[in-house]
């Protein structure tokens, strides 16, 4: 990681360095038009104006600053980030948990029964390969006739589009044993009980985790685009994603959008340390 | 050999199962008959003929699916059981659906779903055209394209690698729903926005698994390639380019259902009047739930044709692979 | 005996093992050694025959948890430290907290790895996994052993050094052993009786004793009788076409 950290920092300055020069290029025409129209606008270069766009093709760095500081600040506000951004995580864990519940039960199934693999993995499978994320205004809406609300149907939405990639992780987990190693429970004589418990399972921790990363991801988006689809007072990123998009509040938008980008990579880095946690054994790669 | 929990009862011949099958979509498709018209919810007796149905069906299912899986038969008939679960449950859904008499402003029954996909399947058709020809597969073929560009240029230059490989790791955890609406803003309602997501999301996979592949190359592999004095673009064009086929060919399969997703998403945050995610969003707001529908089925049937397009083109590509044997 | 599928696997398998006994079961890959351990070890079913292990049906012996097992990979659990691992079945078989400790730690020591019980497998060389699989196949004190190619993918040097810590380890806790092998010197250095089988169909081609004095030690390789005996192995295994190229 420290090795990486030079050539990262590099990186980034470059990208810092070019924006400028990329968002002046990107918005000129914009305002270069806006002056020719005569609109009553404070600035007196097309330059300037470039910087100071209402709806910036790019915003410039000084108004994704402005713009960052007001919606965080004040830090609990009903109406800024941190509060929003910890109500989607809420949802995105409780789903990511629904889901696990329910994966792990399709899992066993799908390992312990053939009838049940034969008749039920291959539309699993196919529908990992289906926009499940297309269900989710629908959802909101029938989970919403039926009395389910708050934070429940989007954590429902979360975990059905997260629940997924977690069966067939947990699936393949559960089979991964080396067959001399299910030869040995044998040996011992162990029920089918036993060897879930001893064998199985924590066998199939690691493949839990990597199926968690691609999940949270999901669930994230889950969680978003039901918070976008409900309608109320509720809390989240979804929502304020949805109020500034029909206020066409540009800036805004770019802040939430960092801020969800944030968010999912604070999540993934969530899953990574609790799994190095969890499996000490796993070789430090 | 010893994976799996036998079923001692196994041994049954797949005639009681077959015959339990009939019987259970008999009861079914009865009671579908007999309440085809009625506007009253049914008794609960008749609702416990619909709940006899599901458990012979599914009973049945259960045999011929233990039988069909203890004798080798081609993919075809093997398919048999997940097909029979999959009708068993839709009309015992339809079946409970009428029995409820549920609204269907609220969730319509399989059978006025199937009517409905039909009688506005030409506007469906434009709009599924809008969503895959133009806005996923047009950004799914720049993703990729630019995907394996990238990683070939990272996976030449170590400076490349520590710089810009982290980041790219970190960005495909990013939600895409957050960058709909900024592209969609930058960009203008019109397809191409929707393309540049859809380019966005499957590029970052591309890059990190192509990566992957053309770097996990065995030690020994390389050696040999030193020992023929090969050059670097030799080295490329004859190991690390086909040792990285298959990861690529995973990215894209993954991809496949990234562009779709993409795609969709980014209709939610505006579009110029056609496409499914549109359609979804504007029918979801107004309870035409039916037509929701349609364009979800019409959506998955694209979804996974377009998947088995790919894995179809990875085994014409990779036949060699360890996953293809036996 | 006939195995699945109409394959004869083994054929006239006739023995008897008395207790104490260390028995080599040798010959060639494809001869039905290894099917032989399987089917004393009920991990797989005759089609016809009678085995009796200690009195019992193979399957009544696995369920009365009679031997223990060591597989040619040392099949560790990799979530499981050393320790954990050694007390695996003693976890199965329902022993109680302490005494699964103590007798694991107990068999660490048996086969000096009582500095490595809170290591994880992964940190361990091949032939120190090895040795905390046969402290776990004897945790649980079964007087039967059967060992399946244990230190067949293990370097010859590390090999010589663990058959003399099982020698050792089989006189201090009197075990009955079967252990299948591929190497003659191993066959001879370790048994009282070799049994020599030859493939196609798998049988017994000869048994033979192994008079070398006890207790074993790394002189006893390089004694005549050692040779005489070596050689006689050697030729069974010719006799029986063993020599071969099989699968």
């Amino acid at each position: 990681m420290t090795r990486n950290l030079v050539p990262m920092l590099v990186v980034a300055l470059v990208v810092v360095a070019l924006y400028y020069p990329l968002m002046l290029l990107a918005n000129v025409p914009v305002a270069q038009q806006a002056l020719d129209n005569g609109a009553a606008l404070e600035c007196k270069t097309t330059v300037a104006c470039a910087s100071s766009l209402r709806s910036p093709v790019l915003p410039a760095p000084m108004q994704l600053w402005t713009g960052f500081r007001s919606l965080v600040l004040p830090l609990t506000a009903p109406t800024s980030i941190l509060p929003n951004a910890w109500a989607t995580a809420g949802n995105t864990l409780l789903g990511l948990l629904l889901a696990t519940l329910v994966g792990i039960f399709f899992a066993i199934g799908i390992v312990a029964s053939r009838a049940f693999e034969r008749s039920l993995l291959p539309w699993v499978v196919a529908s990992q390969t289906v926009p499940i994320i297309a269900l989710a205004p629908m959802l909101v809406v029938v989970l919403g006739q039926y009395g389910v609300q708050g934070a429940l149907p989007k954590a429902i939405i979360a975990a059905f589009v997260a629940f997924f990639p977690i069966t067939i992780g947990v699936a393949k987990g559960l089979r991964s044993p080396d067959p001399l190693a299910l030869e040995l429970m044998k040996t011992y004589n162990a029920s089918d009980q036993q060897t879930y418990l001893k064998l199985r399972f924590p066998a199939s921790v690691p493949y839990l985790f990597t199926a968690f990363k691609v999940a949270i991801t999901a669930a994230l988006i889950g969680a978003i685009v039901a918070e976008i689809s409900t309608v109320g007072f509720q809390q989240g990123l979804g929502r304020m994603l949805f109020e500034n998009s029909r206020a066409s509040d540009v800036v805004s938008i770019w802040v939430i959008m960092l801020s969800s980008a944030l968010l999912g990579i604070l999540l993934v880095a969530l899953v990574g340390w609790v799994e190095r946690w969890v499996t000490p054994w796993q070789r430090a790669r | 050999m010893a994976t799996r929990t036998l079923n001692p009862a196994a041994s049954q011949s797949p005639l009681l199962g077959a015959v339990l099958t009939l019987l259970g979509f008999a009861v079914l498709v009865y009671f579908i008959a007999s309440w085809w018209n009625h506007s009253n919810p049914a008794s609960s007796g008749q609702k416990l003929l619909i709940g006899v149905g599901f458990l012979l069906g599914a009973l049945g299912v259960a045999r011929v699916a233990n039988y069909l899986s203890r004798v080798k038969t081609n993919p075809l008939v093997g398919f048999i059981p997940a097909g029979l679960t999959l009708l068993l449950v839709v009309s015992t859904i339809e079946a409970l659906l009428r029995a409820y008499q549920v609204p269907a402003g609220l969730i319509p029954t399989p059978t006025r779903v199937l009517a409905t996909l039909w009688e506005v399947r030409e506007v469906l058709l434009k709009d599924a055209a809008q969503t895959v020809l133009l806005e996923a597969l047009v950004g799914y073929l720049i993703g990729c394209s630019l995907g394996v560009l990238m990683a070939l240029l990272v996976s030449r230059f170590v400076f490349l690698e520590r710089g810009l490989l982290p980041y790219a790791t970190a960005f495909s955890s990013i939600p895409i729903v957050a960058l709909a609406p900024v592209l969609v803003k930058m960009i203008g309602l019109d397809w191409p926005s929707k393309a540049v997501i859809v380019a966005v999301t499957v590029f970052f996979p591309v890059v990190v698994n192509t990566f992957r592949g053309l770097t996990e190359v065995s030690p020994l592999s390389l050696e040999l390639m030193r020992s023929y004095a090969a050059s670097e673009a030799q080295g490329y064009r004859w190991l690390r380019l086909p040792n990285a086929l298959p990861f690529i060919f995973n990215a894209l399969k993954l991809g496949t259902t990234l562009a779709m997703i993409g795609a969709i998403v980014g209709e939610f945050f505006g579009a110029d009047g056609k496409g499914l995610g549109f359609r979804i969003q504007i029918e979801a707001g107004r309870f035409g739930f039916d037509i929701v529908w349609s364009a979800i089925i019409i959506a998955s049937i694209v979804g996974i044709a377009w998947y088995n397009l790919v894995t179809w083109l990875e085994r014409q590509f990779t036949g060699w692979h360890v996953s293809f044997r036996e | 005996m006939v195995f699945q599928a109409g394959t004869v696997a083994l054929k006239e398998a006739s023995l008897e093992i008395g207790s104490g006994e260390f028995i080599s079961l040798i010959g060639p890959s494809g001869c039905g050694k290894t099917t032989l351990l399987r089917l004393l070890a009920d991990l797989i079913q005759p089609t016809s025959g009678a085995i009796r292990v200690g009195g019992k049906t193979p399957q009544e012996a696995r369920k009365s948890r009679a031997y223990g097992y060591v597989f040619q990979a040392p099949t560790l659990m990799e979530w499981r430290t050393v320790l954990q691992n050694v007390m695996l079945p003693l976890e199965v078989m329902g022993f109680s907290p302490t005494e699964r400790r103590s007798r694991a730690e107990k068999m660490l020591t048996l086969v000096g790895l009582e500095k490595f019980a809170k290591n994880y497998p992964w940190q361990l060389s091949g032939g120190m996994q090895q040795r905390v699989s046969i402290a776990r196949a004897l945790a649980f004190d079964p007087q039967l052993l059967f060992m399946d190619e244990p230190f067949g993918a293990l370097d010859e040097i590390t090999r010589e050094n663990l058959n003399l810590e099982l020698l050792r380890l089989w006189r201090e806790t009197r075990k009955t052993i079967i252990f299948v092998t591929h190497s003659i010197p191993e066959a001879v250095f370790l048994s009282t009786r070799i049994v020599v089988m030859t493939p196609r169909p798998g049988k017994i081609e000869t048994v033979i004793p192994v008079d070398l004095p006890q207790p074993r030690g790394f002189e006893t390789r390089e004694t005549a009788r050692f040779f005489e005996i070596a050689t006689q192995v050697r030729e069974a295994l010719r006799k029986g076409h063993g020599f071969e190229v099989q699968e």
